[in-house]
């Protein structure tokens, strides 16, 4: 077994709180399947056989025993619970299954729906011999709306692989601050902003024992990543430090210490070796050995095509409701569902399991959830219907999203709204447009983007 | 299509055209300045005899390279710009095959003595209305075999998209750092927008340790872009009409780094933009130093600048052409060469040079009409014309000038120079980087003033000649002449880069690698404390910074206040926390200072004038009943935090001079301007302990009769005022 595979699936979806006030946020509906399954998925199509799942109890709960979002996934989950109000990171959590870890890991988080070729990001941690191996996005349209005023400034060398610099716009007020030493090394950065982080990450199991010794760091991205991108050239990596370590791989649990943050592999002095006999050199220009002589090694990979999406806000969770179809290969309308012969779909709809469809409806660019009822002459175009809805006659749901459970009254108009779990729509005819009748309403909609 | 051309150039060869349209701009015949001065000093003394764009490089002068360099990329009309000895160049220019009728490049020269800098060049081209539209501006010190044309069409393609934004397309030609044609001082760092190849930021790096770009720059709205730092400027830019407008505007630029900065700094306010241009596999330096003259000169001989190699004989002068053999090695014609004597590899050797026997030379120019006598051994060096070196001499990277003499046993070490007529030996051996010339280095302060004129000065230093300071036998050998050049003697007034060597900055392989690895490494630290922990250390630092220069400055309490107060806002803590905070840095102060294993008594000892001296702080900050009591209790965590280094015993120890100096202060206050009550000190000993620790130590006996002492204290006081 080459990697453990780590899905973290105990976020809350902070950011999104008026869909995740009732479902945990890994429990999500994204075209009708939960949304930790897209990674489960993605681990599955590359081979995996086991993933550890780090969750909540509550979500263990809802996956083994609620129908509606049953995982269709045969790999075998490892499910470790940790406390929901616990405030742990996602450093945390890798600490606090630190005995399970037994080797080199992917760590993925449970809102990444992707079409990657996984295999890039992870060829890139084995033929560097990589300390972590990132991946990366080109930023969506959509999500720029949501974070503009604070960029991610990434810097990447010549090659576009290896992470040389990382930081937050926020944390630049005296401006980009380079070490000179870095550009003599790598005299061509790139700096991109407008990158999607997905959250994926190959980690060395010596990474997972650091973060078992040091607990003050508590979040992978927020604080490990840059921490390592930083250590990538600090003394501590090159020169003679190596020669004292080598001495030490056979003690290596003692030599690492709070400083000591050198991370050695299995078959080190074997790929010490190999590197020193070899002519291959990853930079040209100067004379120097490959990497420097840096033992630590960040590198990342970029998707210039292809979907990535972190399901992290609404907006998000809306255009990954409208890509989901090409996730699924199951056909649109699950045939539990009871349809009548008199209505018309989109192609690019999906209708759940035990649904009611009645005549005259019109379904366009949308998912209707399992267990949904949809009743005579009812408009939905753009818009998401979670599981158990109830949508009486007439309606015209336009751009909206329905949590589950919800009733909509006869005849509602509903415009780019929000309506929360178990939420009661009166049959008035009321038009509502552009609100959310919801428990929580202070948050700002982005809908109009949709 | 002939016949058109000649029109186009007609009617733009009308006077006062200055704002010709730009559509007509591609059919003009390109134009180039080429300023053959370098205004500054750097190549002194050398240039006290000859220019430097006169100095030759592999034989052949440098502002030929540039010539041909213009020629070859389509240069049509050249105005070079002469100022510091400007009939030696227009002698030599109006010798060579530039100013002959058949050349494709028409030349004029422009010289003035009042020019000094490159924008007083530039504002007398657009005083002179000489350009019509886009222009090549080179210096006559580049040796270059660069192809501008894509550089010219991509320039003229952003002009023409976006009208007269684009003012500037430098030439850069990539070369990784610490490539030999890299001239340390003349590192730079871009940063460039990956898309539009627009130069977002340019800087020298010199001496830097860390590179700061402002936030702005990447706020063009474009999301990719490249800090470069593999860039070699090859002084070649090509500039449209506006630059020499620019110039002219903005009195206060100089050079072109001016210029640069000037546009990039006012990019959003002027509009203005400069593009770079990239080449992979020309070859572009500008000779700004020895260093660059001796990795130019080896690029050359290993034909790196290819056409323009030693024995294209490209300027085109009768009797120069050579024959090129392998290694590198070229023998110019008449070249005699004595028995055993061996060119190893790169060397090149002028018309009627003979060469004694049994010499060693690698990596040399010679230059013509030189003599050089037996057991000679030249590594590096560069021989000008006219030169006599005697047998058994040693040179190693050092240039000779024209009608030098090396006599006998005379060893010249690493980065020595020899001025024109200057004579060295017999027997002596020059230390690594001395300058020998025949100028009198005190001259220089006389002859400042002629530094703009031009070669009357040759006459004027005849007569100092007469004047005959006496040469030095220790420092030229006994029948030497010359005297010991020292740099430093130029003025302060003078640009820095003037004060430094002929030679350049000495090229260290990794300069900074050492000096780094002992530099604190801040952001690196491996804990990285949590944020909230963090204001409250940051405001800890920063109290104990303010107190501590409040001590060495002795800046007034209430100033202390102020400056603490002001913390407080900045980063957002509570009164109590300030408080904490406080009384934490005073008791930690004297471990701050002496380290931590000092004992209970000097601890003291340190501690009361302390809290002497910042008393007035803490009576701002402790005021109200519950401040005391919150101030006791940060007395008290911060000795039980102290248990590993005390015993309780001695700890209570300090707490009770603490206590009692505080008791002192009040009572000697006359409990208006009380920190602490008594009250409160027994009200905060009756509270109910927390933890063991604290409990253990309320039992302690030494505090207990503190207390209890405290208590009658109290009863008689109250008695008192009954």
């Amino acid at each position: 077994m080459e990697l453990q595979a780590v899905l973290m699936a105990a976020g809350g979806g902070s950011r999104m709180t008026d869909l995740t006030y009732n479902t945990p946020k890994p429990m999500l509906p994204v075209g009708n399947k939960p949304l930790m399954w897209y990674p489960l998925n993605l681990l599955e199509r590359v081979g995996f056989e086991e993933v550890i799942v780090i969750t909540t109890r509550e979500v263990h709960k809802m996956m083994s025993t609620d129908p509606k979002t049953k995982l269709d996934i045969k790999m075998k989950l490892d499910v470790v619970c940790i406390q929901e109000d616990g405030d742990m990171g996602t450093a945390d959590a890798l600490r606090h299954i630190h005995q399970k870890v037994k080797t080199d890991i992917l760590v993925v988080s449970c809102d990444l729906i992707t079409d990657v070729a996984l295999h890039e990001v992870v060829d890139l941690f084995r033929a560097h011999n990589a300390t972590v191996a990132m991946l990366m996005s080109k930023a969506h349209e959509f999500t720029e709306t949501v974070n503009v005023p604070q960029r991610d400034f990434v810097g990447v060398d010549q090659s576009g692989k290896r992470l040389l610099f990382m930081a937050n716009e926020a944390d630049l007020e005296d401006g980009l601050i380079v070490r000179r030493s870095i550009i003599r090394k790598h005299p061509r950065m790139h700096i991109k902003t407008g990158l999607v982080d997905a959250h994926l990450y190959c980690l060395k199991k010596a990474v997972v024992d650091f973060l078992a010794e040091n607990k003050s760091i508590s979040s992978i991205r927020g604080e490990l990543v840059p921490f390592l991108v930083r250590k990538q050239f600090s003394k501590m990596t090159s020169g003679q430090k190596r020669m004292d370590d080598t001495e030490t791989v056979d003690q290596k649990n003692d030599g690492l210490t709070n400083d000591d943050l050198f991370f050695p592999s299995r078959d080190e002095a074997l790929l010490q070796l190999a590197q020193e006999r070899s002519c291959w050199n990853d930079h040209r220009g100067d004379m120097s050995e490959a990497y420097h002589g840096g033992k630590l090694r960040c590198y990342v990979h970029i998707m210039d095509q292809g979907l990535c999406y972190r399901v992290n806000t609404l907006s998000a969770y809306i255009e990954a409701n409208r890509m989901a179809p090409k996730f699924i290969e199951e056909p649109a309308v699950h045939p539990s569902a009871v349809i009548s012969e008199r209505f018309q779909m989109g192609s690019d709809s999906m209708i759940g399991a035990g649904c009611h469809v009645a005549d005259k409806t019109s379904i366009k660019r949308s998912t209707i959830g399992i267990s949904t009822t949809v009743k005579e002459k009812v408009k939905v175009t753009n818009s998401i219907i979670m599981h158990g809805v109830t949508i009486e006659e007439g309606c015209n749901i336009q751009g909206s999203v329905i949590c589950s459970n919800a009733v909509i009254g006869r005849g509602a108009d509903l415009k780019y709204c929000l309506v929360g779990n178990g939420q009661r729509i009166e049959p008035e005819g009321d038009t509502y447009s552009n609100t959310k009748k919801s428990i929580l309403l202070e948050v700002s909609v982005t809908f109009g983007l949709v | 299509m002939a016949a058109k051309v000649a029109k186009q150039s007609r009617s733009a060869g009308v006077p006062g055209r200055k704002g010709a349209p730009e559509q007509e701009g591609e059919e003009l015949p390109l134009q180039a300045v080429l300023v053959a001065d370098s205004f500054n000093r750097r190549f002194f003394p050398v240039t006290k005899d000859q220019p430097r764009a006169l100095l030759p490089l592999g034989n052949v002068a440098m502002i030929d390279y540039t010539l041909e360099f213009l020629t070859s990329t389509g240069v049509q009309e050249t105005f070079v710009f002469c100022c510091w000895m400007a009939s030696k160049i227009k002698d030599h220019l109006l010798k060579s095959k530039w100013c002959r009728p058949t050349s494709p490049n028409t030349v004029h020269i422009i010289t003035s003595d009042l020019y000094r800098s490159l924008g007083d060049v530039l504002r007398d081209v657009d005083a002179k209305s000489l350009l019509r539209s886009d222009f090549v501006l080179v210096y006559g010190d580049v040796v270059s075999n660069i192809d501008v044309s894509q550089a010219l069409q991509e320039h003229r393609h952003r002009r023409k998209m976006e009208k007269n934004i684009s003012v500037m397309t430098m030439i850069f030609k990539e070369s990784s750092p610490g490539h030999r044609s890299r001239c340390e001082e003349d590192d730079i760092i871009v940063a460039t927008d990956s898309r539009s190849q627009q130069i977002l930021h340019y800087q020298k790096t010199q001496g830097l340790k860390k590179l700061q770009f402002p936030m702005n720059i990447f706020h063009s709205g474009s999301n990719e872009f490249e800090i470069r730092h593999d860039l070699l400027d090859c002084h070649i830019s090509i500039c449209s009409p506006q630059v020499a407008e620019l110039f002219t505007d903005n009195f206060d630029y100089q050079t072109r780094n001016d210029f640069v900065r000037g546009i990039l700094v006012n990019e959003e306010i002027l509009g203005n933009q400069i593009h770079m241009h990239v080449t992979k596999d020309g070859y572009g330096a500008r000779v700004s130093n020895l260093l660059m003259y001796d990795a130019v000169s080896s690029d050359l001989v290993r034909r790196w600048v290819y056409p323009l190699t030693p024995e294209a004989n490209f300027t085109d002068q009768e009797g120069r052409g050579c024959t090129y053999s392998r290694h590198n090695v070229y023998r110019g014609p008449g070249v005699t060469l004595g028995h055993g004597s061996q060119m190893e590899e790169n060397v090149l050797i002028g018309s009627g040079t003979s060469i004694g026997a049994n010499c060693c030379i690698s990596n040399s120019v010679i230059g013509n009409n030189c003599t050089i006598g037996d057991k000679v051994i030249l590594d590096h060096a560069y021989i000008w014309n006219d030169v006599h070196i005697s047998s058994n001499v040693t040179i190693s990277q050092t240039v000779v000038c024209d009608r030098a003499e090396v006599k006998e046993g005379v060893t010249l070490n690493k980065q020595c120079v020899l001025a024109f007529n200057v004579v060295i030996g017999p027997n002596v051996s020059l230390p690594g980087g001395t300058v020998i010339s025949m100028h009198h280095p005190e001259e220089e302060e006389e002859d400042d003033d002629e530094f703009l004129s031009d070669d009357a000065e040759v006459g004027q230093t005849k007569d100092k000649k007469g004047k005959q300071k006496m040469f030095n036998p220790a420092e030229v050998g006994a029948e030497g002449k010359g005297y010991v050049w020292k740099a430093s003697s130029l003025d302060d007034t003078e640009d820095e880069e003037l004060t430094q060597c002929l030679w350049g900055l000495v090229l260290n392989p990794d300069p900074e690698s050492d000096s780094e690895d002992s530099e604190p490494e801040g952001p690196d630290d491996p804990v990285i404390p949590s944020p909230e922990m963090d204001d409250v250390k940051v405001v800890q630092m920063e109290v104990l910074g303010t107190l501590q220069r409040g001590l060495e400055e002795n800046i007034s309490c209430d100033n202390l206040v102020l400056e603490i107060n002001s913390l407080k806002y900045a980063y957002n803590v509570t009164l109590k926390e300030v408080m904490q905070i406080l009384t934490r840095v005073v008791l930690e102060y004297p471990f701050q200072q002496q380290g931590s294993l000092i004992t209970a008594s000097q601890y003291v000892a340190l501690l009361v004038p302390l809290l002497k001296i910042w008393s007035p702080v803490f009576k701002n900050y402790v005021k109200r009943a519950q401040d005391q009591l919150d101030c006791l209790s940060a007395f008290e965590e911060h000795f039980l935090e102290q248990e590993n280094h005390w015993a309780a015993m001695v700890k209570v120890k300090a707490l009770t001079m603490v206590f009692f100096f505080l008791l002192h202060q009040v009572l000697k206050e006359m409990y208006d301007l009380e920190i602490l009550e008594e009250e409160m000190i027994l009200r905060w000993f009756s509270l109910e302990p927390s933890t063991n620790q604290s409990r253990k130590l309320r039992k302690n006996q030494g505090l207990q009769k503190l207390i209890q002492w405290f208590e009658e204290a109290e009863e008689s006081s109250e008695e008192d005022e009954e």
